[in-house]
């Protein structure tokens, strides 16, 4: 146990941070100006993660197997280049140092450096606590999710999905941390590495929030905001214990993606326009919700920051155009459509699906929350804190600095794709964009808490606005670490997941799957998309009865089978099921189904534990 | 400095926290620790025969009663010590002609809880 402590803990920053690492030492050298040590520590994380991608998606088109030992080569090679670019391009650094200006953003005071850290051990404290509840692989989505890296671990190759759900930039990073530090899938190194993602997502709206507004202090409480309030619900610890890969890796390169291409606009940098291209192609890889919420936040903050300098419209894309028009950026979009055409195109890419995503809302659950449901999915708290935020930097607007447009831009897109989804023709759950709006409250919340201070204490009544402040924060502290509080589970399920991992061991080893069919329960048994990992057959194996609200819906018929052979396996549709799908084996939760199955004459009972009975059909 | 501080500090928190709950999976990804249950299953499913199994994860050595039933008629009647963490198989002798066609149940008593598994006999 302590070997495999030890060897992810090596494996992790060797694939990523290294490799990002070398990948900034290329671009901005050892002492560069442009970036600070904070910056550049933060920015590792996600630039290797898209590298690591990259590398592997080149392998897998070269036809070389994806093993440990290739991993570790192509990483240390890519490392290698990389630094052979930095000694080319920066002869003499060693003379250089960081300018000052530079430095002193993120060059925090001894105050503020106090608060971060509590900030970040709380954020990071709280995340623990909650998750040392769920720690044992049982989320449905992260299920699923490994299923597809340990079919990259058990081939060599990447998987041919067959359906656009599924995104290769989901499953590389596991299946590259399992082959080179040898630490499985099922065991906690999945969802630390979704933790670890989490924080460094933190990080990032920190010197996104530094940069935007040109302030520590503001960067300092993001970490507060970020870190702390919005610790456990989605989508922060819920989503890391759930497993939702790609809302995690997305909700750090978000922020990443707004931070180079807000740089490359103010400063007209070509590298950051470059690593702006880089971290979208990255997203694009990885979660296509996520992708889609950063063109629609991305499009709305250049809108409305171009109809505010409407005056200058053609000056300011010229400028755009000049920034982009040079060899770093051309060369990264050159780079990438030669991977999207040529390496690997990701299955969501085609005209069905984008047309699945826009146009009018067609179901019930994609045509927006109310004030209330938003209200309920975010926090009062929170939500009380952006609004101060929005309307404080609404109140110093200067249309001519980005950073309003920045920041009040792309919380308004995405509120509005929440609330009113039909009015930018958005055609996606309202719930899975809802949870995007943590971002730019994150950056409001840390810009409320900073100006108001500011302002206040310039103010005569000092006394006032201090006690106010403390009731403000009282009331945020409170209310935000109760919404996490709910969220701690009371029961202990370690016992139900340990017996359905023995079932399925049972089963996979006992059974012929070429011959017999399994169908499980996923309505009443915890954990039961683990079951396909110890089968490793098919994504579809074993068959599932899933939520029963799925099986109905008035836009077209969906199959019921898998249902009608779990509640109704006697009835004439039941037996229909069962020689139209080859099912012989069920696994059922014992005290539920199980004592219901006993009564039917059809089926032997060959397995039965506290939580677990499984049924063969006679 | 500081802003090195910040970035040391949250490796070491998280290198804490890593280990932390690895651990803590790592525990828990056991059987028997801190469970209390127990499995009744036929070794083999997919025949007719009737070896089975039982295996103790109540965190303590236990005395299993069982009992083997032909339809409603009792065959075999028998007490097993098991210890903590172990699996029991036992292979019943039984009358292959007096079973034939009939459903043999295995019922497996342990404190309050009863472990029936079956089988319908051709």
């Amino acid at each position: 146990m302590f070997i495999d402590i030890l060897k992810l803990i090596l494996a992790i920053p060797f694939l990523l941070v290294f490799p990002g690492a070398f990948f900034q030492l290329a671009l901005f050298g050892w002492k560069g100006s442009k970036m600070t040590f904070f910056e550049k520590a933060v920015l590792a994380v996600p630039l290797s993660l898209i590298w690591v991608d990259l590398v592997i998606l080149l392998l897998a088109k070269l036809g070389i197997l994806i093993r440990g030992q290739v991993l570790v080569g192509s990483v240390l090679v890519f490392c290698l280049v990389c630094f052979a670019i930095f000694r080319y391009r920066f002869p003499s650094e060693r003379q250089k140092t960081e300018e000052k200006d530079e430095q002193k953003l993120f060059d925090f005071s001894v105050w503020q450096t106090v608060f971060i850290l509590l900030a970040l051990a709380l954020a990071v404290f709280i995340r623990v606590a909650y998750l040392s509840d769920t720690i044992i692989p049982s989320a449905t989505d992260l299920g699923h999710h490994m299923y597809w890296s340990q079919t990259i671990v058990n081939t060599g190759h990447l998987p041919n999905y067959g359906v656009p759900d599924f995104i290769i930039g989901e499953h590389m990073i596991f299946a590259a941390v399992n082959l080179t530090s040898g630490v499985g899938l099922m065991t906690a190194m999945p969802v630390l590495l979704l933790l670890f993602f989490n924080i460094v997502g933190i990080f990032a709206m920190a010197i996104l929030a530094g940069r935007v507004f040109k302030s520590n202090k503001i960067a300092a409480v993001a970490f507060f905001v970020a870190g702390t309030l919005y610790a456990i619900n989605p989508p922060q610890g819920r989503y890391v214990s759930g497993g939702v890969v790609g809302n995690i890796i997305g909700d750090m390169l978000i922020p990443v993606a707004l931070y180079f291409l807000f740089r490359a606009l103010v400063e007209k940098n070509q590298i950051f326009a470059g690593l702006f291209l880089f971290s979208f192609v990255g997203l694009l890889y990885t979660h296509h919700l996520s992708a889609f919420i950063f063109i629609f936040s991305a499009a709305a903050i250049l809108i409305l920051f171009l109809i505010l300098n409407f005056k200058n419209i053609l000056g300011i894309l010229e400028n755009w155009l000049r920034t982009f028009a040079k060899p770093f950026p051309i060369a990264v979009l050159l780079l990438s459509a030669v991977y999207f055409l040529l390496i690997f195109t990701p299955s969501y890419f085609n005209p069905a699906a984008v047309g699945q995503a826009t146009g009018e809302p067609t179901k019930i659950t994609r045509i927006g929350y109310s004030l209330s449901q938003i209200d309920l999915g975010i926090g009062s708290a929170q939500l009380v804190l952006g609004g101060l935020g929005f309307l404080l930097a609404f109140l110093a607007f200067e249309t001519k600095k980005l950073r309003y447009s920045l920041a009040l831009g792309w919380f308004s897109v995405i509120f509005l794709m929440t609330w009113k989804p039909e009015l930018l023709y958005v055609n996606i759950p309202s719930d899975r964009v809802s949870n995007y709006l943590f971002l730019p409250l994150t950056l409001l919340s840390a810009y409320a808490l900073v100006r108001y201070f500011e302002i206040f204490s310039a103010t005569a009544s000092r006394f006032f606005s201090t006690v106010t402040l403390f009731v403000l924060l009282f009331f945020v502290i409170t209310n935000g670490l109760s919404d996490s509080a709910g969220a701690f589970k009371t029961k202990n399920q370690f016992q139900e997941i340990m017996e359905v991992y023995h079932s399925g061991r049972y089963l996979a080893s006992t059974l012929d799957t070429s011959k017999d069919t399994l169908l499980k329960d996923h309505v009443n048994i915890a954990a039961d998309s683990w079951y396909k990992l110890f089968f490793m057959k098919d994504y579809k194996y074993p068959l599932s009865r899933g939520v029963l609200s799925r099986y109905i819906d008035p836009t077209k018929p969906r199959e019921t089978c898998t249902r009608d052979m779990i509640t109704e396996p006697e009835s004439d549709a039941g037996r229909a099921c069962f020689s139209r799908t080859g099912v012989n084996y069920i696994a059922v939760n014992a005290q539920m189904e199980g004592s219901i199955f006993e009564k039917y004459p059809d089926f032997s009972k060959v397995y039965m534990s506290d939580y677990i009975s499984v049924f063969k059909r006679n | 400095m500081p802003s090195k501080i910040i970035i040391i500090a949250i490796v070491v928190l998280l290198i804490a926290s890593f280990a932390t709950l690895f651990v803590i999976e790592a525990k828990n990804h056991d059987y028997d620790y801190k469970k209390a249950w127990s499995v009744v299953y036929f070794e083999n499913p997919r025949d007719e025969s009737l070896d089975f199994a039982i295996e103790n994860h109540e965190g303590e050595s236990a005395n299993y009663a069982y009992q083997i039933f032909s339809n409603d008629a009792k065959l075999i009647e028998g007490n097993i010590d098991i210890k903590a963490g172990a699996t029991q198989k036992i292979s019943p002798v039984l009358d292959g002609e007096k079973i034939k066609g009939t459903r043999v149940m295995i019922d497996v008593r342990y404190k309050d809880a009863d472990y029936r598994i079956y089988k319908d006999l051709k």
